[in-house]
């Protein structure tokens, strides 16, 4: 299932694209008087943001494919289905770390790595020779390698600036090995998202809590199908600013 | 060791009534202890094809469609195989003269066989020697595009019993019902399903996957074996091997099938040729069909067990082979 370099969809690219536009239109300070940044001491250019801590992956269907025989002529209509199967990816919880650089208070980029062992499974059923249905399934080690451009609203921030939400858009790596890490499958990701920083203190040094929800665009990576799905993901992080 | 040759008698494929379903499986001969694997170890394949026709075949009609159907099993990426039109000859399709014949021959006694192959190999090293095929002038034959219902479509023949002469065995992948005076065949998922459509049907005019594995199995072209895998493993029914199981790797992302057979006493399968990636293993014994349509009687083949599904899914690499597989089946209730 290894995926040749696909071209690049223009639609998620437009899309990330526009949303980081339409967030600096909105959230870039329109003058000094408009600054509502109330923090002594923000992120400032240059500043480093790393961060560790758990996401939740969502699963995703892939759908039914029968296994289907050609059916002789007068002995019916359509192929016959000798079984059905009905294929899924389990949600499931990972590990990541991310590091990011502050090009500005507002603006930061980011690169992480997440890890997942989502369970692959096919619903084996309605057997022609009454086959016992079952549930087969596959344990998958899933890494996501990405690089993310982050808007931090400091405009929004509030319990008295210590809490920051940022919005986030970028693109990564998607390979997944199957239990016998034998058989590799690769892909692509787009996603967008959003999320809050909270610091404690407010020091060059810093430590603090980081959450994020958002969803990825994927092709490619343990799918049947060959075309784009969404999942989307959630975690949380305890980070430390310096 | 005594070099010689050997016949072999015939692998047919029946008409109306009689036989199975499954996957595929290489042809074998047993000397003395050995059991040799039968395929040609040069190309192309040389064939003579008869001057006499049947009613509504010409012997160019003939010559066309065995031309047609060696180029499908030729044009087979994954596998090196080549076949060359050597003439007509008015030599029966008969063993013993070193020429691989194929024609019609009016068998009335042979009242189910549409078409045999037979063989002469070296009984040394299983090669081929001599390799023909009969197409029974009992029965009506059509050559339209479209089919005819009048007639069994000569290209589909030809195509499964040229895959015979390449050494391919018969495939389970189909199912069949038992009706008055035999077997009819329900549906199949093979070239090699030892038992013919319904006269008029040409749907068999095209290599299935398990046909497409087992011809590149024999004659793997250069990188087949890197870019597909094999899983193997051992059917068990309470602690002990089952001989004839019939398994099958289904391919959930494409929907391709590709069966084998377990073939030793300790119920153990091998199914090569397989697309890389997550496979669904299902075994089920060879029921539906006449047992010596694949297997030598006396080899004790167990068919008193319920189908079932192999509960993980197979992940097959790229150029390798996933093993350690046991599927316990149960017995029939």
């Amino acid at each position: 299932m290894t995926k040749s370099a696909p071209r690049a969809p223009r639609f998620p690219v437009l899309w990330v694209v526009s949303l980081i536009v339409v967030t600096l239109l909105a959230a870039w300070p329109a003058d000094a008087r408009a600054q509502v940044w109330m923090g002594a001491d923000p992120p400032r250019k240059g500043s480093v943001q790393i961060s560790a801590g758990v996401i939740s992956f969502g699963g995703f269907d892939m759908g039914v494919r029968n296994a289907e025989e050609t059916r002789n002529i007068n002995t019916g209509t359509g192929p016959f289905a000798l079984f059905a199967s009905h294929s899924r990816i389990a949600a499931t919880p990972g590990g990541q770390f991310r590091v990011g650089v502050y090009l500005s208070p507002q603006l930061s980029l980011e690169t992480s790595v997440q890890y997942g062992r989502p369970t692959l499974s096919s619903s084996l059923t309605s057997d022609a020779e009454q086959a016992p249905s079952l549930t087969a399934s596959d344990t998958i080690g899933r890494y996501v390698v990405d690089g993310s451009l982050l808007f931090h609203l400091t405009r929004l921030a509030f319990s008295r600036s210590r809490a920051v939400p940022f919005l986030a858009g970028g693109a990564g790596y998607l390979r997944e090995l199957h239990e016998s890490n034998e058989f590799v499958a690769t892909g692509h990701e787009y996603h967008a998202g959003g999320g809050l920083n909270v610091w404690f203190g407010q020091g060059r040094h810093r430590i603090g809590l980081r959450a994020d929800v958002g969803a990825s665009i994927r092709q490619g990576g343990a799918d049947f199908r060959s075309g784009r799905r969404t999942v989307p993901a959630a975690g949380a992080s305890l980070a430390y600013l310096f | 060791m005594r070099r010689g040759s050997v016949l072999l008698l015939t692998l047919v494929l029946v008409g109306a009534a009689s036989g199975p379903a499954a996957a595929y499986l290489k042809l074998g001969s047993r000397v003395d202890t050995r059991t040799l694997t039968l395929k040609w170890n040069a190309m192309p394949i040389r064939y003579f094809v008869t001057d006499r026709g049947v009613a509504g075949v010409s012997s160019q009609q003939l010559q066309d469609t065995v031309a047609r159907a060696f180029a499908t099993w030729d044009a087979v990426p994954t596998a090196k195989t080549s076949s060359q039109f050597a003439g007509f000859t008015a030599a029966a399709p008969r063993g013993g003269d070193r020429a691989t014949v194929i024609g019609f021959q009016n068998r009335p006694e042979l009242d189910r066989t549409l078409g045999a192959t037979s063989f002469i190999i070296d009984t040394v090293t299983g090669d081929i020697v001599e390799s023909d095929i009969f197409f029974n002038s009992f029965f009506s034959w059509s050559v339209a595009a479209q089919g005819d219902v009048a007639g069994f479509d000569l290209e589909t023949i030809a195509l499964h019993e040229i895959g015979h002469l390449h050494g391919l065995a018969h495939s389970a992948l189909g199912e069949t019902e038992l009706r008055a005076g035999g077997r009819r065949v329900i549906a199949a998922e093979s070239v090699m399903f030892p038992i013919a459509f319904s006269a008029g049907s040409i749907a068999f005019r095209t290599l299935r996957p398990d046909d497409v594995a087992g011809i590149s199995d024999l004659y793997p072209e250069s990188g087949f074996s890197r870019q597909t895998g094999s899983v193997s493993g051992k059917v068990t029914k309470n602690g002990s091997g089952v001989i004839g199981a019939h398994v099958v790797a289904f391919n959930p992302r494409t929907g391709h099938m590709v069966g084998g057979f377990s073939l030793s006493a300790d119920g153990a399968f091998v199914i090569a040729g397989l697309e890389p990636g997550p496979q669904v293993l299902r075994v089920e014994p060879l029921d539906d069909a006449d047992i010596e349509s694949f297997f030598d009687l006396t080899l004790g083949v167990d068919v008193a067990f319920q189908a079932r599904f192999y509960e993980k899914l197979v992940v097959v690499p790229r150029g390798g082979g996933t093993s350690r597989i046991e599927i316990k089946v149960v017995p029939k209730g």
